[in-house]
């Protein structure tokens, strides 16, 4: 079984990389890549700790095969930061909330919310509720991490509005 | 997963002398969300995946004379398509049901229907609006009533050769409205304990013509053809929907497993259709 | 044993500060032990029985060996010398001649790629003869049903005994069903005769189905030998001591010729404390000579994981008709799985001794089936108890019209007062905790906000009281100044609730520093202090104390230096800012840093400060919690939405109240789980119907609202600073608050959890209210 070659975006990089054509998104991410970032928690899309941005869009990357994401444009938790910084607002209010515990959720809980904001940059508490709801957390009942997105969408905003 | 050998056609037609040579061997991947869960339990082994994302034909929507949905239309596509609003709302509010969002921008509407299962969330709105199923195969195109298009328990009509390409709905007619619902014991993340579609066409105060599709209450997505006639040609008052809602029942010839009983999902069947009769009526009239 | 009522003047105990290792997990650097990638890394597979009992006749390996890429397939003949009855299911590795639930490995894979490795399992092949299986608990208990067991297996009361010192007298009884593995009966007074007085008799049976504990991280570990023989082990574990004691049991190797190096846990909740997956991949590490990583799916984790058992309890109480308790009569029934394990006494414990009774009767069986076997799952058999007593007590009150909070209130245990079997209450903050409640708004206006309902949903609101023992384990600690003034803290406490940075805290406190002077580490079991289980809501209490009392030690040997330095007495020295000065001359000092760089200078005189503590502990402090629900129904759907839901809970002292916080919300969230949402559902013939997480429903944000936290501190008589265990509390009251809840909005009383649409719609279609 010949392996593909698979040419995309990775965080910004041009990428290239030889993978099986049985691999997952996943798992191309993190055994070929070393982006071990997004994680598996459940291999079936119904936990969402995988969940990675293609084209700007979550998606649930163990249900992805590697090679459609060809010419395509993947942003993963690694990319979430500016260049220029260490921690984007969403991941700066998790940490001041005390939000990660067992931090396993936690990569595709910030990703989640980060698409959540660059659609909805003011969301209501019941919009941040949606925008996680496809990403299971058993540590922390969810509670902080919507008061850390409230919190960043506000950040955020004023960020906009500096400009 | 086991390993398998994939191909990566660019047209409908490369696609198709794939499915020639190696139909019977090979699995079609579009957003993967029903076709990966099975290859990973084990209850799919194709030697061969063949990926569809690359086709760019089965990823439109066209709002014409009528709708045209390409098959690789994803969930979250369709649910915010400004197309599918007016009559066509059922369609959107099903694929805004689907999974969660994570889901829903990979899920596509051609493999929810053609994955087939009796919980499939797209399939009741697109029998209720009678859409036609296009088909393409080594003798061309054929097309098929959504209602006739399931023929079991993840069986279609589609042959190991052919190829799902796009969804016909016709064009809409006045004052006509419809709804999904579905009852989930979780918010997102869920799957349809039942479903229904209905939707409705009234005119001079009564109803012209009436289709009920209910899905998770057979082996395929089914028409509740007795609550349908009991509307037709009637004033839609609340007794009518009451009426019909009982009836719908007898369409219903639900399993008992892990989702729900026979009981609670027969007392759905009457639920759902009420509420989407009501909500269908004053689309209809509005 | 030091308990330091007051902290010193620094940043230390009561600050929420946030977690040192919150930057890494929000950057997805925090490494698991699935990210963890050696070079010549083999991966781990294993063929599960498809039957929940059955004979192995025979296993075909030969196709399987032959696949290019398979390095090592591994039936129980392959491990002779492992081959002994099984005490418990850590030692049976490989089933050897039998199978006793679906879901049992039965022969194990390493391969070049997990790809290889499931197609290797494709072609094992296996012959079976079906066997009869034990399911139901209670068909399974009685005499002539399908044994379990090998024969003559001893109850395995490891974990009771880890989780909560309750005592408990075994029964006299002698089992003749040879599935009941445990059985216990708590008497006092004439229940017959407290009945014969009740003017109020209720019987009722609760039903809680087993539940997973849900961890994100499905179950890891990595295996290594070297070339002398040591076995080490990265593994996703709640304790790496416990770990390494179990690995070298089954493996029948001394313990130093292990070391187990515990990676961040993604999750364990008491489902990582047993092994599981340790031996047979430490055993395909060593037929192999390469490293082996064994991953579980969550398939695997949900069909063969180590859930919490079935709860059943047929309740009876005798009341008069002005509230007077007379008389308790229970029997639970825990179904166990296939080995035994559960915590049967906290059941019998918790009926019996929340309120005072004056007599009962309260009879407890473990009864082992062919499933999965059970592992302890926060406050275990806790939550599944109190919804049986709170839902019991609520529905008295009502019955006999009186107010829920004040009936509980009157009969509410206090500190001495006897628990069931004769152990006296610790102190606890029962009391202080269902008053705080009481007092909410949300309590007081619940009459209005439920008239307020619109659109056809039914209002209700709920409230329920519980808590948890506080378990007890020994540990040490130790505390050493670094050459630049700060702190290096070194326990063998694995971190999965937070509790790093309130050690940190403790020690700052103890020490008189400021918290981002001191540094924990955790040490592995080569490099640690022996240490127990994180679990039982201990560590702050316990190990928590081992760190304040290795700081104390720390900072009188400081004092003692800086006493010989600056020639005063130790009793007239004070540290401030980093500086031991003699009290009222503070030029008169010596710096933390150059006290700690003379203890390691070449020649130096001066030893290096290293605090050590090594306690063993003996007494408990027990927290409770109240919890609170206002929810609606749709009375035709059954669907409930929770709007409010208030925590309120007694932790001591809050070391880091952001912490606490957490601690209490997503224990709330697990019992909403429990509560609403969750079931293992096996059907007849003992297989899983719903092996995945679209069936196996976990509460998503869009499922609930804002989970109000309410700290209450009564402090502990010998927890550091005061502090209780917070951990397992919050999981307990939450299903019996929304069976309250869901009786005032609809009138049903749901007995059976979880409180599903289903149950509550056809209660109501079928008349129940």
């Amino acid at each position: 079984m010949a392996k593909h070659v698979l040419r995309c975006t990775i965080n910004d990089q041009p990428v290239e990389v030889l993978v099986q054509p049985y691999t997952t998104l996943l798992d191309a991410l993190r055994e070929d890549v070393g982006l071990t970032g997004p994680k598996e928690g459940c291999g079936t899309g119904d936990c969402g700790a995988c969940t990675v941005h293609v084209d700007g869009k979550v998606v649930a990357s163990c249900l992805m095969l590697a090679m459609q994401a060809r010419d395509r444009n993947v942003r993963t938790i690694e990319g979430l930061a500016a260049a220029d910084t260490t921690l984007h607002p969403l991941q700066d209010a998790f940490v001041r909330r005390g939000v990660p515990q067992c931090g396993f959720c936690i990569p595709g809980v910030l990703m989640a919310a980060a698409a959540l904001l660059e659609e909805t940059p003011r969301p209501s508490e019941e919009q941040i509720r949606y925008g996680i709801a496809g990403n299971l957390c058993r540590c922390t009942g969810y509670t902080k991490m919507v008061e850390a997105i409230s919190e960043a969408a506000g950040t955020l905003a004023s960020q906009r509005s500096a400009r | 997963m086991r390993r398998f050998d994939l191909v990566l056609p660019n047209t409908v037609e490369d696609c198709l002398k794939i499915l020639a040579e190696r139909g019977a061997q090979a699995k079609l991947v579009a957003g993967g969300t029903d076709l990966l869960p099975q290859m990973k339990n084990g209850v799919l082994k194709p030697a061969v995946v063949v990926d569809l994302s690359g086709i760019a034909r089965v990823r439109q929507v066209q709002n014409g004379n009528g709708l045209r949905i390409g098959a690789a239309v994803t969930a979250r596509e369709l649910e915010v398509s400004p197309a599918l609003r007016g009559p066509y709302a059922a369609i959107a509010e099903s694929a805004a049901l689907v999974g969660s969002l994570q889901v829903r921008n990979l899920a596509t509407v051609g493999g929810n229907l053609c994955n087939a299962a009796p919980s499939a969330d797209m399939a009741p709105p697109l029998v209720a609006l009678e859409a036609q199923a296009v088909i393409a195969g080594p003798k061309g195109e054929r097309r098929v009533p959504m209602a006739d298009f399931f023929t079991g328990v993840r069986q279609t009509v589609l042959a190991p050769n052919e190829l799902l390409v796009e969804l016909i709905v016709p064009p809409p007619v006045a004052n006509c409205g419809g709804q999904y619902l579905r009852h989930t014991p979780r918010r997102e993340l869920d799957i349809a304990v039942v479903g229904v579609a209905s939707q409705l066409t009234v005119a001079g105060g009564r109803c012209t013509k009436a289709r009920i599709a209910l899905a998770s209450v057979a082996p395929t997505p089914v028409r509740a053809t007795a609550a349908e006639r009991s509307l037709e040609g009637q004033a839609v008052t609340p007794e009518a929907i009451e009426r019909a809602a009982a009836l719908a029942i007898e369409a219903a010839r639900p399993i008992h497993d892990q989702r729900g009983s026979i009981e609670f999902r027969k007392h759905l069947v009457r639920v759902l259709t009420r509420r989407t009769l009501t909500t269908a009526l004053a689309r209809a009239s509005a | 044993m030091s308990t330091m009522k007051t902290t010193r003047d620094v940043k230390g105990v009561g600050v929420s500060i946030p977690r040192p290792d919150g930057p890494e997990k929000v950057t997805g650097r925090v490494q698991y032990v699935a990210d963890i990638q050696p070079k010549g890394l083999l991966h781990a597979k294993l063929l599960r029985s498809p039957h929940a009992h059955a004979k192995i006749v025979s296993i075909d390996t030969s196709a399987a060996k032959a696949l290019p890429g398979v390095r090592a397939v591994v039936t129980a003949k392959d491990i002779p010398h492992l081959k002994k009855k099984a005490p418990t299911r850590a030692h049976a590795v490989l089933a050897i001649d039998r199978a006793v639930f679906m879901g049992q490995p039965v022969a194990a894979v390493a391969a070049d790629e997990v790809a290889i490795a499931e197609e290797a399992l494709d072609l094992i092949k296996v012959e079976y003869q079906v066997l009869p299986a034990a399911v139901d608990p209670l068909k399974a208990m009685q005499p002539g049903a399908p044994p379990v067991a090998d024969a003559g297996t001893e109850a395995d009361t490891s974990e009771a005994l880890a989780h909560s010192a309750v005592a408990i007298a075994k029964s006299e009884a002698p089992a003749k069903a040879v599935n009941i593995s445990q059985q216990a009966r708590l008497q006092r007074g004439d229940p017959a005769k407290g009945f014969a007085e009740s003017d109020h008799v209720l019987e009722k049976t609760y039903r809680v189905p087993m539940v997973h504990q849900g961890y994100l991280e499905p179950h890891a570990v990595l295996a290594e030998w070297d070339r002398n023989g040591l076995l080490t082990l990265w593994a996703s574990t709640q304790g790496s001591f416990n770990t390494r004691s179990e690995v070298a049991d089954v493996l029948g190797i001394p313990e130093n010729q292990i070391r187990v190096i515990p990676v961040e846990c993604g999750g364990g909740f008491g489902g990582k404390i047993r092994a599981l997956c340790e031996p047979i991949t430490a055993v395909l590490a060593q037929v192999t000579k390469r490293p082996v990583r064994y991953v579980m799916t969550r398939r695997e984790e949900l069909q063969a994981g180590m859930p919490a058992p079935q709860v059943i309890i047929k309740l009876k109480t005798g009341v008069k008709r002005d509230g007077t308790l007379m008389a308790v009569d229970a029997e639970t029934v825990i179904d166990s799985g296939a080995y035994s394990g559960a915590v049967l006494a906290v059941s019998a414990v918790f009926i019996g001794s929340m309120y005072k009774w004056p007599s009962f009767d309260i009879r407890g069986f473990e009864v082992l089936t062919h499933k999965p076997s059970v592992a302890a799952y926060r406050a275990p058999v806790a939550p599944q108890t109190i919804f049986a007593i709170e839902s019991h007590m609520e529905q008295i009150a009502r019955d006999l019209g009186l107010d829920p909070v004040e009936f509980r209130r009157r009969h509410l245990i206090k500190p001495g007062d006897p628990m069931v079997n004769g152990q006296p209450w610790q102190s606890n903050g029962a009391h202080e905790v269902l008053s705080r409640i009481a007092e909410h708004p949300h309590w007081k206006t619940r009459k209005e906000w439920v008239a307020a309902g619109k659109n056809g949903k039914r209002r209700g609101v709920g409230l329920a009281l519980g808590g948890w023992l506080g378990g007890l384990q020994p540990t040490g600690a130790t505390v050493r100044l670094n050459p630049d003034g700060s702190l290096a803290v070194l326990t063998g406490q694995v971190d999965i609730a937070g509790t790093n940075i309130s050690l940190a805290q403790i020690a700052a406190s103890a020490y008189g520093v400021d918290t981002d002077l001191v540094r924990i580490t955790t040490g592995d079991t080569d490099t640690a202090p022996v240490t127990g289980l994180s679990a039982g809501s201990k560590t702050i209490y316990t190990v928590g104390a081992a760190v304040l009392q290795a700081a104390e030690d720390a900072r009188r040997q400081t004092f003692e230096i800086a006493a010989a330095e600056l020639e005063a007495s130790v009793h007239d020295l004070e540290l401030v800012d980093g500086k031991v000065t003699v009290r009222g001359m503070p030029d008169k000092g010596i710096t933390l840093a150059t006290i700690g760089k003379k203890g390691n200078l070449y020649m130096s005189k001066t030893p290096p400060v290293l605090g050590k503590a090594n306690p063993a502990f003996s007494q408990q402090a027990p927290g409770f919690a109240a919890q609170l629900a206002r929810l609606d129904v749709d009375p035709d759907t059954g669907e409930v939405t929770i709007h409010d839901f208030v925590i309120v809970q007694d932790v001591g002292k809050a070391i880091n109240p952001l912490g606490v916080e957490g601690q209490m919300q997503g224990g709330a969230v697990q019992s909403l789980g429990i509560a609403l949402t969750e079931a293992l559902m096996f059907d007849d013939s003992g297989r899983l119907t719903n092996p995945s997480l679209l069936d196996y429903r976990k509460l998503t944000a869009a499922d609930l609202p804002n989970l109000e936290t309410i700290i209450v501190e009564v402090p502990s008589p010998a927890g550091p600073f005061g502090a209780r265990g917070v951990g397992e509390p919050p999981i307990v009251p939450a299903p019996a608050a929304i069976a309250n809840a869901v009786n005032d909005a609809v009138g049903a009383r749901i007995t059976e959890l979880p409180i599903s649409p289903e149950r509550i719609a056809l209660a109501l279609a079928n008349g129940m209210h």
